[in-house]
């Protein structure tokens, strides 16, 4: 039967440099033919005198029967090369360089003057390339842009745009990765499946081993064995490769192969792996990112919430305030008054001489006082709900009017210091102050057994006030703790820190080098109006 | 890549108006016509202020007229500067090709006839140059310096040197009339090259043909590892070339209304100049026939202006000379081998 190729003593050289001398082969439909050789044995030659280039300076090449004349186009025979380095239109883009000699275009007159149709040339283009495991974000990019392993397979692209009869493969697989390696090797299987001849050169045996039905070994030029992949033997063929057959020569660069091939292979699985890996961190740091971003937004919402209880916290004391307000004015409009009613009525009873005797008058006596004494009471109970001096006359009056009541009751040496040009602030945080001095003072009482009590208030800025209680007692214990105190039950500096917070302020507690607290209270307020 | 990122976050800020200013001035830029057209405007205006005779609709009928076969015949050579190559003797054919129309014409051939030998006496030219070229593939340079030299000859042989006059109007009317649209009236020369310009650039824009002229010049060996022809490509390119040159050589003929055997003496420099400051690079690869036709514009109406402004003659050449230079400099500094 005729060969679909047949090579007769083909010889070509370079200037003075002989590329291939004297080869001679044939490849049958169906078959694929293994070429290989070392850099420089003429594989690159042999595909570039095939394409029909270059004319040889001798021997003869048929196709299906016919003698070829150079130059002659491969293409028109239906001969597709891939060459080692891919010759593409760098202006042009992915699908147009795919059908580049082959463009699908609106039949106007001859095959010159057609209108390329790109959408369909684009479709096309986009269901070769997949079959490749190959895919551009657009298939309008221009190949200058792409890597050379995208370049390489738009060159292997190109090759499958038309059924083709012989496909030379010029080992392309230099530019390429380990998977599309693969993919090549499997694409020329299955070419072979479907009737097209092969020619295949590769550097790499073990893609020879792979696919080949049989290898042809090139040693400078020359034809110098051609074995059947079958009954191949690594070692001879290597032997072949390398010209020599002197064991002590040949084992070092048998060994030296082994190991190449290995260790490209290793390095081509690391990278696979480190493109895993790659991707992996890149998923992970979305995902941190995505952490993050929660975490962020869960702050925030915290802080809302925060926000939102210090408003309900203040909104609480307020109405606190209004019906402690409304409590002491209940007392003191209603109940005092009813209370003295009651008294001038006894006393009314007791001017009435004719109706009581003197021992009645006696106990008359000691009710109304003892209801004096009620309406006493009651009137400091109204005092410290609501301080009744605050309203009108303000923060420092009511301040005074405290602390010598205080001082009175408690029998400790009282000291306040008020500034001269305190002037009016508003209403909350007047009260919140002399909050602050009632507990403080309450908590002097309680805890601290001191004799002297220094309270002071002043401005430390325009915009903040300073205000401070300091005692003479035995001070805080050493295992002090504010956050400790509402588990026992004591409210007092908690109810302080919580004010001062609520203020925008800040609080500190201290022992004095001299004995006794320090609580110091700053404040910032809104500017005043002197 | 970082520049353009810098300018571009830099106009993130400004109005949108301005951005899409900027954006317009980088296109204009960026486009190989922008030269010729920025030319084109200036000494266009500045003729207009310092003349008063150059905004005359007279004038500028005039010059489009003049500039219209230097324009045609620019299209062709386009091409053949496209592809990488160059073609010299298109004066050469233009005086050619409107000699044998008018011999053909004074032997009493129909008028049809005469322009179909003229065209394709030219078209023979080229095809002759770009059989040598593509198939022989000797240098275009030498090539059609050798045909330039042929054609010219024979223009001489044919007449002895004289110029053939007495051609009829049928003929003459070509060059020579008017054709009114409304108010303005367009010299149907000028017509005739912007309908070929319309051609031109849809054979070059949109077909096969057109894409691979451009791919030749940038990328050859691609075509030819895909299985183009290559050679029938170039052949292609010079005939055409030939052939328009021709029909612009008919169009100058009719309006001369004189076939002179020294007619367009020196007109390849005009047609190469009118391709390059158009934006064609003589590397190869670009160009466009809008950029030819403001460049051949360019170039006339500068012409023009010096002889409006009353320039001795002889540093008319050497300003066109200066001109070209300065293009062909532009040309390498944005694609040559420095760039490569």
């Amino acid at each position: 039967m005729e060969p679909l190729l047949r090579v007769v003593n083909l010889s070509k050289s370079f200037g003075t440099l002989p590329a291939l001398q004297q080869v001679s082969f044939q490849v049958q439909a169906g078959e694929v033919v293994g070429f290989a050789g070392q850099s420089g044995a003429g594989k690159s030659a042999l595909a570039m005198v095939l394409v029909g280039l270059y004319a040889p300076n001798e021997g003869e090449v048929y196709f299906a029967g016919r003698r070829l004349e150079w130059p002659y186009r491969a293409r028109a025979l239906g001969i597709e090369v891939i060459h080692q380095a891919p010759d593409l239109a760098e202006r042009l883009d992915v699908s147009s360089n795919v059908f580049l000699g082959n463009e699908i275009g609106w039949p106007l007159v001859g095959k010159w003057l057609q209108v390329p149709r790109r959408r369909q040339m684009d479709r096309e283009a986009a269901r070769i390339l997949a079959q490749l495991d190959v895919h551009f974000s657009s298939l309008r990019e221009r190949v200058a842009n792409l890597s050379s392993e995208q370049r390489q397979m738009v060159a292997i692209a190109r090759t499958m745009t038309r059924p083709a009869r012989l496909i030379i493969v010029d080992d392309p697989a230099l530019l390429l990765s380990y998977a599309y390696q693969q993919k090549l090797l499997s694409l020329i299987q299955t070419w072979q499946q479907q009737g097209t001849a092969i020619i295949f050169s590769s550097n790499n045996l073990d893609h020879l081993l792979a696919v080949t039905d049989r290898i042809i070994v090139l040693h400078r030029g020359r034809r110098v064995a051609e074995y059947r992949t079958d009954e191949a033997d690594r070692e001879e063929i290597i032997a072949a490769l390398v010209g020599t057959t002197d064991h002590q020569q040949l084992t070092p660069i048998l060994w030296a192969l082994d190991s190449y091939y290995r260790a490209r292979e290793q390095a081509e699985k690391l990278h696979h792996q480190q493109t895993l890996l790659e991707r992996d961190l890149a998923a992970q740091d979305t995902l941190n990112q995505e952490l993050i971003e929660q975490l962020a937004e869960q702050v925030n919402a915290l802080d809302r919430a925060n926000a939102a209880l210090q408003d309900a916290q203040r909104r609480l004391l307020t109405e606190r305030e209004q019906e402690r307000k409304h409590l002491s004015r209940e007392l003191h409009d209603q109940v005092i008054q009813d209370l003295l009613s009651v008294n001038y009525e006894l006393e009314e009873v007791e001017a009435d001489a004719d109706v009581t005797a003197a021992q009645e008058r006696e106990r008359l006596k000691e009710i109304r006082g003892s209801i004096r004494g009620l309406v006493g009471d009651l009137r400091h109970i109204c005092g410290s709900l609501r301080p009744p001096t605050i309203d009108s006359l303000g923060l420092g009056a009511a301040l005074q009017s405290y602390t010598q009541d205080w001082a009175r009751r408690t029998g400790v040496t009282m000291t306040l210091h008020l500034d001269a040009d305190l002037g009016r602030l508003p209403e909350p945080i007047e009260l919140s102050i002399f909050r602050i001095v009632q507990e403080g003072l309450n908590n002097v009482r309680k805890h601290a057994r001191a004799s002297k009590v220094q309270v002071a208030l002043k401005r430390t800025s325009p915009r903040t006030l300073l205000i401070s209680i300091a005692d003479d007692g035995q001070g805080l214990a050493e295992d002090f703790d504010l956050a400790a105190l509402a588990g026992a039950g004591h409210y007092g500096l908690l109810g302080i820190s919580e004010r001062v917070a609520l203020l925008g302020g800040r609080l500190k507690l201290q022992n004095q080098a001299s004995g006794g607290v320090l609580i110091q209270v700053e404040i910032p307020h809104p500017r005043v109006a002197k | 890549m970082d520049d353009k990122a810098i300018v571009s976050s830099q106009v993130g800020e400004t109005p949108s108006l301005l951005r899409s200013g900027r954006r317009l001035w980088r296109m204009l830029v960026s486009r190989h016509e922008f030269s010729a057209l920025v030319l084109l405007l200036v000494v266009g205006t500045f003729l207009s202020l310092r003349t008063n005779t150059f905004l005359t609709s007279n004038n500028l009928s005039n010059v489009s007229r003049a500039f219209s076969w230097i324009a045609i015949a620019a299209f062709g050579e386009s091409m053949a500067i496209i592809i990488g190559g160059i073609d010299l003797s298109v004066g050469a054919v233009m005086a050619l090709a409107g000699l044998i129309s008018a011999l053909c014409l004074r032997a009493g051939y129909a008028v049809p006839l005469a322009i179909l030998a003229g065209l394709l006496t030219g078209g023979l030219v080229g095809w002759v140059n770009g059989i040598v070229v593509g198939r022989v593939r000797l240098p275009p340079f030498i090539v059609t310096l050798a045909t330039m030299s042929i054609a010219r000859g024979i223009t001489f042989a044919l007449t002895g040197g004289w110029p053939v006059r007495d051609l009829p109007a049928g003929f003459r009317v070509l060059g020579q009339s008017d054709l009114a649209l409304g108010s303005l009236s367009l010299p149907l020369p000028t017509l005739f090259m912007l309908g070929l310009s319309v051609v031109m650039s849809l054979l070059l824009g949109h077909t096969v043909l057109g894409s691979y002229i451009f791919t030749l010049g940038n990328s050859e060996r691609a075509l030819l590892v895909c299985g183009v022809d290559v050679a029938q490509i170039k052949v292609m390119a010079y005939t055409l070339c030939g052939l328009l040159t021709a029909l612009g050589g008919l169009l100058m003929t009719a309006r001369l209304g004189v076939a002179a055997p020294t007619a367009a003496t020196g007109y390849e420099l005009d047609i190469i100049a009118g391709a390059v400051i158009g934006g064609t690079s003589l590397f190869g690869g670009t160009g466009s026939i809008l950029g030819v036709l403001l460049g051949a514009a360019a170039m006339q109406v500068l012409r023009n202006g010096l002889v409006l402004l009353g320039f001795p003659a002889y540093f008319q050449t050497v300003t066109i000379g200066a001109l070209i230079l300065t293009a062909i400099l532009l040309d390498y500094w944005r694609k040559g081998p420095a760039r490569q």
